[in-house]
């Protein structure tokens, strides 16, 4: 089953018949093709030690050793995990709806692979003389969204197939969630989408690499991008589809064996593509730091292709797990309501701005004073509506 | 024009999904029939290069739209609707009909079908090339004003229609007459209470 999607991926990655931006800028298509199993293979591999990596920091948050048992330091433990995984027993309900509960891991695992094939990963021809991306589409944020909105279906069918009553409010609560944060998530690109004039991602890196970083232009909308990617991979804030106490195990309740590692499969690929498209987006993409390049030795010293984007990505991987062993979830209710009723009319509204600096010619700079405006702004609403800490509490127990 | 396997492998399929569309029983496996339905057609439109065409057939129709069919269809467990008697029994031959002439007119339309002289070219369908046209008062601006407007008009009549007690608390008169009971108290009261309770 995996191979039937992965092949599947492959096949819809690597035979993309749209033409790059640039005509003559294409790769044979049996480049194409060797490129997009590179990007799965390496996905895959990226999925089964960000399990590891995150367990252990995790545990290293909490005080405690975490999985070190299985090679030197618990380095093997993916590979046991996935043997593990393969060879538990496949369930199938018997009042599942069997086409759709097979299909729903599938397109879970499908279109969380498809977007990563957008991402550059350096200047043209710095792959071995091809171009270090698999394709290059002039709408690629569109492409982008189009994938990640398809990607809810996964979800959405598992929930449904599997005929169980906490499988279909699991998984009708994560996609009514998922649509909310989508619409943040797409508003807040506007704004720097407006601001390059292109939707296209290569175009967005030289833009940045001219002008500076995004993100000193569009705090609100790194901000606003940043959580609403986390919520996309139901990260903890945001992880309803695995509270326990309420709803088992979600949309995947019913899920054993190698289908419910699809779907953690998904999940975390979704995890890794945004901790991929975040830096792209707001932090100058493969490129070095602008002054970086300006300084005379250390310019030329770490001008080496991939390391700054697979720094930038390990950067915020480990951000999203810091986040996860800090934060408590939200109730169902809050994040409805923090989506609907803070990010997107903030989405909106940063939109705005920016759209009317474009439009009226006004110097770019407003824009960062702006963010840094709102920075400040945020500070002190933080500040002032902290509650004061709570003194001699009477001791109810460990937890709540 | 010369019709090449591709062409006529997404025919195939485009008619065979339509075809289960409307004959599969199952209601959540007609809505997977149409989203691969939607995704086949923003396959032609990317052959034809209309790129943002086929992006935004795939955002709006495949995704957003499909999703609140199958929002629909669970909530309601209307997956299997079985109503018993046949309200529209001559429906399909209606509906059939209709089909026909559709193709028959559609047939007609592509066989004959010129390019106008001097039309803009598009540029592959790109933003850049359809958003200067879409925005310009001279061209469709008023009738896209039109439809956002009606989009909103349609907004709220929904809440209109679900919230009818925060329009009573906000306008002082029911919407809806009939009914007369105690309003759900807003959230931030309920979060409220809870939290006296815990102490």
């Amino acid at each position: 089953m995996v191979f039937v999607s992965l092949l599947l991926a492959g096949i819809a990655l690597g035979a993309d018949p749209t033409p790059a931006a640039d005509p003559n800028a294409t790769d044979p298509l049996w480049m194409v093709g060797v490129k997009a199993f590179l990007v799965i293979f390496g996905l895959l591999t990226a999925f089964a030690y960000m399990t590891l990596i995150e367990r252990r920091l995790l545990a290293r948050i909490q005080i405690r050793q975490g999985p070190n048992r299985v090679g030197p330091d618990g380095l093997l433990q993916p590979l046991a995990d996935a043997i593990k995984s393969i060879f538990k027993e496949d369930l199938v309900v018997a009042r599942a709806d069997k086409v759709v509960f097979v299909l729903a891991p599938m397109i879970s695992v499908t279109f969380a692979v498809l977007t990563f094939g957008l991402i550059p990963f350096g200047p043209k021809d710095a792959f071995f003389g091809y171009d270090p991306w698999v394709i290059n589409l002039d709408v690629g944020l569109l492409y982008v969204f189009a994938v990640s909105e398809m990607a809810i279906y996964g979800i959405f069918l598992a929930g449904w197939a599997s005929n169980s009553k906490y499988s279909l409010l699991g998984s009708l609560r994560s996609s009514a969630s998922l649509i909310s944060y989508e619409l943040a998530l797409g508003i807040s690109l506007l704004a720097p989408v407006v601001l390059v004039g292109s939707l296209n991602l290569q175009n967005i890196v030289n833009w940045q690499h001219e002008n500076g970083w995004l993100i000193l232009y569009m705090l609100p909308a790194f901000a606003i991008f940043l959580l609403t990617s986390m919520a996309e991979a139901a990260r903890t804030p945001f992880d309803l589809p695995e509270a326990e106490q309420e709803l088992v195990g979600g949309y995947s309740t019913e899920y054993s064996s190698i289908k419910w590692a699809l779907f953690q499969m998904a999940e975390y690929i979704h995890l890794i593509t945004a901790a991929a498209l975040i830096p792209t987006l707001f932090l100058g993409g493969w490129r070095m730091p602008g002054f970086m390049e300006q300084l005379p030795v250390i310019g030329g010293l770490f001008a080496l292709p991939y390391v700054w984007m697979f720094a930038k990505i390990a950067l915020f991987l480990f951000f999203f797990i810091w986040v996860r062993g800090t934060l408590f979830r939200l109730r169902y209710d809050q994040l409805m309501v923090f989506s609907w009723g803070r990010l997107f009319p903030l989405a909106l509204a940063w939109f705005m701005v920016a759209a009317l600096v474009v439009a009226y010619k006004l110097p770019v700079a407003i824009l960062g004073w702006l963010s840094l405006l709102s920075l400040v702004a945020f500070s002190v609403y933080v500040i002032l509506t902290s509650k004061p800490k709570p003194r001699a509490l009477p001791r109810m127990g460990a937890g709540d | 024009m010369s019709a090449g396997f591709w062409e006529i492998l997404a025919l195939l399929v485009l008619v065979g999904t339509g075809i289960a569309v409307v004959r599969l029983q199952n209601a959540v496996h007609a809505a997977l029939a149409l989203i691969a339905n939607f995704l086949v057609v923003a396959g032609v439109y990317v052959a034809l290069e209309a790129r943002f065409v086929a992006m935004v057939q795939i955002i709006v129709y495949a995704g957003a739209i499909v999703v609140l069919f199958l929002f629909v269809i669970m909530l309601l467990s209307a997956a299997s609707a079985n109503v018993g008697a046949d309200f529209l029994p001559r429906l399909p031959w209606v509906a059939g009909l209709g089909a026909l002439a559709l193709a028959g007119v559609l047939t007609f339309a592509v066989t004959r079908f010129q390019p106008p002289a001097g039309a803009p070219a598009l540029g592959g369908g790109l933003p850049q090339a359809l958003g200067p046209l879409l925005y310009d008062p001279e061209k469709w601006l008023y009738a896209l004003l039109v439809v956002g407007f009606l989009l909103l008009v349609a907004t709220v009549a929904a809440v209109v229609l679900i919230e009818p007690e925060r329009i009573i608390a906000a306008t002082g008169h029911p919407a809806h007459p009939r009914q007369e009971k105690k309003p759900n108290p807003p959230i931030a009261e309920q979060k409220d209470e809870r939290a006296v309770v815990k102490r």
